[in-house]
């Protein structure tokens, strides 16, 4: 049961405009106001880098910015959080591996 | 910790624990360094790691190498890996003078046996081709200068000791110096008086205040000086980087992050460690201009520390005139760790033999200052 | 920019402080997220507390109560500004749109709130293990799924709320487990979690996650004075473990701020020292809410009034003295009932009282006739669970009227056919043949991959270590993917071996930035190395992009535990700035490239 919620005995939950964000060069459904990291995971992407000493996978821990634990590289910049970047028309979105490049 | 030793070491900084592991290689036993907080508290913990030959001054390119000497055998020697790489250093000079200054030091350096040159702005941009080089003339170059992890380092040494049979004392104060006819009787610490009639004042930046125990004047002070550190990112860059031009230092630890600093604008004497943003403001606009990769690159951590200055930047090495086998190290001024092994040795030998065996370092001793000051230009 | 009072954190402490000083003085409430609230916008469910403070209204409904007053007054609110720093001559700096603000304040109020405690477990790294919070912003904030199958940690009020929102949105929650011999919530939150169905495991933790790329299970166990109780390791099937183990409070900030700070675990481990009217040692800096002590958003929000009302005193001089003993006084009365003793032994000592607890000991189990191939039922708590006696023709199990009995064994009436180990939810039924030199173990397995013939692999014994090599004889696929996978050992080991797996990395991480396992750092102490500086320094612990935020006090309740010091008597390090990580980019110059 990936995906988003639809119904709810509380809250309501509108979305607002779809935008097209690629992961790993694939399309990913997304809307704007949530999150890299949000989106991915509706999209059942939990994996979201390697980590860089023991090449381990990782996904996020606090989704509040908190723990550096959802380093992505989005439009090609490392190290970037991605449960506190919002998602963009024409993002790219990469898992990480190990530390990022810089070259 | 007993209540006599024949050699204690006041501060467990680099410098005091390199010289307590040379004793006991020597075959001193008897000794104990001390150590008011834990291993690495003084500036040796704030410390960048960088080691470097490329001096201006012949006594400190002559150290240096010997030091690079005694780290290319240190995890054979001392029991632990301190991440030593000889990536290089590169000097990069932006004026003629500086251009000037740099073939001077090189066919001094040269002269003293190091493998040193000159690199013109090509062949830099051809190593490195990621920096910025706008407005560099010439730079200095050293394959076998490097950098190491100082924290580490001093772990290593204070292990080192106990494993050999000295005592390395922890979280206690050296409070006073006890003498009775001009000669030194014993140690008072915050946790116990200590016997002892040889007493090396090892206190880095507050050695002065060692000094003042014993009424002998030795002319050293803290300067703040800050560093930062980024994230970890893949591999790039193996030397360490100087531009004096722009103030700063840069290196990538063997981790990966990047570590940094600059001589502040106007260093704040005296013991404050505290940080300024000012700095983080000043090092992002020459990182992002001279190195442009730099750039989404995030810091994660400040700090300062205390450089441990002496009137012309150069250590000071000496036993006291007025009191003997009162012996101090200090005033490294920013250079204090590529120099411990070769200033462990050198004291080390001074205690053992009286006087310098491997190096002479007669012209580090405090009379100097009676004279003219020369002062070692190539401090960042 | 100077500003009369600058309030860092827009929680119900920072709301309620801006509705007062608002009015009076020139305000700014800076706060990291899009939208002022902090915990209470992720609440759905009715708070507590009296009726003057909203009591009965959803939390998300009281963010937007106070942003409705807040907005009334001439109020400045800067989002989306993550503050990175407290400088010198009371400079507060912050990023915003990647761009490094400074403002200085002539009081300041922080409400900042606390984090997440981590706590450290076998493959606890793993995409999967998630914190209370995050999982609350996927479901009530964005409105995703957070995942299938739940195992949550940690069985206080949060641990509580966050099943039953979770059973709310759809999902399933296997159980809660708690360390402590008691729930630790308030119990009509465990009552209500409990109706629907949810066990509350205490005395329990997690040992490990089970997934090679993310949670596939997990290993809980019973605990015994930190200790994992040998044989009552069991697996739970879950694609998400929720962590929820407490809250500490975000001191960073309060530290640079020259605020002297100190460890009471009352109130949530470092607090910043403050007097009644939430004054820190320096005397232009105040504190309310999370940060002082973890409690309740009707606290925060009496806290952050009190400070805002003496903050107004201190700026202009009116006296609001009534209004101030009022506020002391409605908070006196909320905090005096039982559930509030270690808040009040928290405000009133400073020494530190770590509560012992005593937990039941391991239990023994019977030697049956180990000729023949017969179950073993390793059931050793009373959960409501009986899948066992229905799964048996037979008559050999019997759990009884009450379904949180713990199953009886006949071992004369079985015929090993193993039905039972297929369908028990909590994995504690093994079969189990032994002869002279080599034995069989029947071991019921849901995880990928599936073992195949003759498949060399470890034994581990209840806590997970390594016993013996281990050679698979036959897999048994079920349909219910409850697979028996039947190996050969020694049979000395029989009685030990209760788990098979591919050898990999076991230790647990408690760093997860720099990627330091428990084993690591208790490597270092083993050196010698007894100062937490100095072990920062060996591991890396500590020093990654979240400076320690995460482990901190994992690290220091490790080597307290080893050296025996006290965690207060360790040294515990410097809060550095910046506290987040920020690019180098920030400090640009608008339009400087
Ligand atoms: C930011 C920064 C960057 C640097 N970068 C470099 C570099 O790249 N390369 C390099 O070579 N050098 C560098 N240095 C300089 C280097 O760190 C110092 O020169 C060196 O660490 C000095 O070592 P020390 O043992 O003399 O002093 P310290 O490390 O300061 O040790 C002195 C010890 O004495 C103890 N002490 C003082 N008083 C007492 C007392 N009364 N009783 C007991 N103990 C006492 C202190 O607690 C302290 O631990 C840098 C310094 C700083 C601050
Ligand atoms: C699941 C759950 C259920 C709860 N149920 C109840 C209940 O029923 N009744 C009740 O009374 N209480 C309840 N609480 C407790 C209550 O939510 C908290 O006690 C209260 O929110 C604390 O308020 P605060 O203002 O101190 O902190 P927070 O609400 O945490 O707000 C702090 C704010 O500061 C911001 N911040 C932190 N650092 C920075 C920075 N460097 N820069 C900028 N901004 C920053 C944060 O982003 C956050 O928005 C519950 C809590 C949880 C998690
Ligand atoms: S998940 Fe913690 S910072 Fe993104």
């Amino acid at each position: 049961m990936e995906g988003r919620i639809l119904e709810h005995p509380i809250l309501n939950f509108q979305r607002k405009a779809r935008v097209k964000i690629f992961f790993e060069g694939r399309e990913i459904e997304a809307y704007e106001g949530e999150s890299v990291a949000a989106a991915l995971h509706a999209a059942g992407i939990r994996v979201l880098r390697y980590t860089p000493i023991d090449g381990r996978p990782a996904g996020f821990f606090c989704a509040v910015g908190k723990c550096s634990a959802c380093l992505m590289e989005i439009d090609g910049i490392p190290n970037v959080r991605s449960c506190m970047t919002k998602v963009r028309d024409g993002m790219q979105i990469r898992r990480q591996n190990k530390n990022g490049d810089l070259l | 910790m007993r209540d006599s030793y024949e050699v204690v070491i006041i501060g467990g900084g680099i410098i005091g624990s390199a010289i307590g592991f040379n004793l006991l290689k020597m075959g001193v036993k008897d000794i104990c360094v001390i150590e008011k907080s834990y291993v690495s508290s003084g500036s040796t913990g704030r410390c960048a790691g960088g080691i470097r030959q490329q001096w201006s001054s012949p006594m400190n390119v002559r150290l240096a190498m010997r030091s690079v000497e005694l780290f290319k055998n240190f995890e054979k020697d001392v029991g632990m890996d301190i991440e030593y790489k000889q990536g290089g250093y590169l000097l990069l000079a932006y004026t003629p003078e500086e251009e000037e200054d740099f073939v001077k030091n090189v066919e001094m350096q040269r002269s003293q046996g190091l493998d040193v040159e000159i690199l013109s702005k090509s062949q830099i941009k051809s190593k490195f081709g990621f920096m910025n080089l706008e407005g560099v003339r010439i730079g200095s170059w050293c394959q076998s200068d490097g950098h190491a992890n100082p924290q580490i380092a001093n772990i290593a040494y204070s292990m080192a000791i106990k494993r050999m049979g000295g005592d390395f004392i922890t979280h206690t104060k050296v409070e006073s110096i006890d003498i009775a006819n001009k000669k030194i009787v014993g140690v008072q610490t915050d946790r116990g008086y200590i016997r002892t009639n040889t007493v090396v004042n090892a206190a880095g930046f507050e050695s002065s205040k060692i000094g003042k125990m014993v009424n002998v004047d030795i002319p050293v002070y803290g300067e703040r000086h800050q560093i930062l550190v980024t994230e970890p990112v893949n591999h790039f860059l193996d030397p360490l980087v100087i531009n004096f031009n722009h103030n700063y230092y840069i290196r990538q630890t063997k981790h990966g992050s990047l570590l940094m600093g600059q001589g502040d604008a106007n260093p704040m004497p005296g013991e404050d460690l505290g940080n300024s943003i000012e700095f983080l403001e000043e090092m992002s606009q020459k990182m992002v201009r001279d190195f442009p990769l730099l750039r989404n690159v995030h810091i994660v951590r400040q700090w300062s520390g205390a450089y441990d200055m002496s009137p012309d930047a150069q250590p000071i090495i000496d036993e006291s005139k007025d009191l003997s086998k009162f012996i101090y190290a200090t005033g490294f001024s920013g250079h204090g760790f590529m120099l411990a092994p070769a200033v462990g040795e050198s004291v080390a030998e001074m205690i053992v033999h009286g006087k310098t065996i491997t190096m002479d370092i007669s012209n580090l001793r405090m009379d100097r200052f009676k004279n003219h000051i020369e002062i070692e230009k190539n401090v960042v | 920019m100077m500003y009369d009072a600058v309030i860092i954190g827009g929680g119900p402490a920072g709301m309620s402080a801006a509705t007062i000083l608002g009015d009076k003085v020139k305000t700014l409430i800076i706060d990291e997220n899009d939208r002022l609230g902090g915990q209470l916008v992720k609440q759905t469910h009715k708070f507590f507390g009296d009726h003057e403070h909203y009591a009965s209204m959803r939390g998300f409904e009281i963010a937007d109560k106070l942003l409705k007053e807040i907005q009334k007054k001439p109020v400045l609110i800067s989002l989306s500004s993550t503050v990175i720093g407290i400088y010198p001559q009371n400079t507060v700096a912050y990023v915003k749109d990647g761009q490094i603000q400074k403002v200085q304040y002539k009081k300041l109020l922080l409400a900042t709130g606390a984090m997440e405690r981590q706590l450290p477990f076998v493959n606890s790294d793993l995409p999967g293990v998630y914190g209370a919070g995050a999982i609350q912003t996927l479901m009530n904030q964005y409105g995703i799924f957070p995942g299938k199958r739940f195992l949550i940690v940690g069985s206080g009020n949060i641990g509580l709320i966050l099943a039953y929102q979770l059973a709310q949105s759809g999902v399933e929650v296997k159980m809660i487990l708690e360390a402590l011999d008691k729930v630790g919530g308030y119990e009509v939150h465990a009552n209500k979690v409990k109706r629907l169905g949810i066990p509350i495991l205490t005395g329990h933790t997690i040992v490990r996650a089970i997934g090679d790329e993310k949670v596939e299970g997990a290993v809980i166990a019973r605990v015994d004075k930190n200790n994992i109780v040998k044989g009552t390791e069991r697996e739970v099937v879950v694609d998400t473990i929720c962590v929820a183990v407490g809250l500490t409070p975000l001191i960073e900030l309060a530290e640079q701020s020259g605020a002297k700070v100190s460890y009471i675990p009352e109130l949530g481990g470092y607090v910043p020292l403050r007097d009644e009217r939430m004054r820190t040692t320096n005397k232009d800096v105040f504190v309310a809410g999370d940060l002082s002590s973890i409690e309740e958003a009707t606290t925060a929000m009496m806290e952050g009034k009190i400070a805002a009302m003496q903050m107004v005193e201190d700026l202009t001089g009116e006296n609001l003295e009534d209004k101030i003993y009022d506020d002391l006084n409605s908070l006196a009365i909320f905090r005096s009932g039982p559930k509030s003793a270690k808040i009040r032994t928290g405000l009133e000592k400073m020494g530190i009282n770590v509560p012992k607890i005593d937990l039941p000991k391991p239990q023994r189990f019977e030697r049956y006739d180990d000729s023949k191939l017969h179950a073993v039922i390793e059931c050793t708590e009373e959960i409501p669970c009986n899948s066992c006696e229905y799964a048996c023709k037979f008559d050999a199990i019997k759990v009884g009227i009450n379904i949180n009995s713990v199953p009886s064994f006949d071992p004369a009436k079985c015929t090993g056919c193993a039905l039972c180990v297929t369908s028990c939810p909590g994995l504690a039924i093994f079969m189990k043949r032994s002869e002279d030199k080599a034995a069989t173990l029947g071991i019921p397995y849901e995880f990928l991959p599936l073992p195949k013939m003759d498949d060399k692999m470890w034994g581990l014994d209840r806590e997970g270590n390594y016993v013996c090599d281990v050679k698979v004889k036959r897999v048994v696929k079920n349909p219910n993917k409850t697979n028996i996978v039947y190996v050969e050992l020694p049979s000395e080991f029989a009685d030990m071996v209760r788990h098979v797996k591919y050898p990999s990395k076991e230790s647990p991480y408690v760093c997860r930035c720099e990627e330091v396992t428990l084993d690591e750092i208790e490597k270092v102490i083993d050196l010698g190395v007894t100062d937490f500086e100095e072990l920062k320094r060996l591991t890396r612990v500590t020093m990654g992009p979240c400076n320690g935020k995460n482990c901190k006090m994992v690290v220091l309740g490790i080597l307290s535990k080893k050296t025996g010091i006290p965690i207060s008597s360790l040294s515990h390090g410097t809060s550095r700035p910046p506290t987040k990580p920020i690019e180098f980019r920030a400090f640009l110059k608008e339009g400087e490239e």
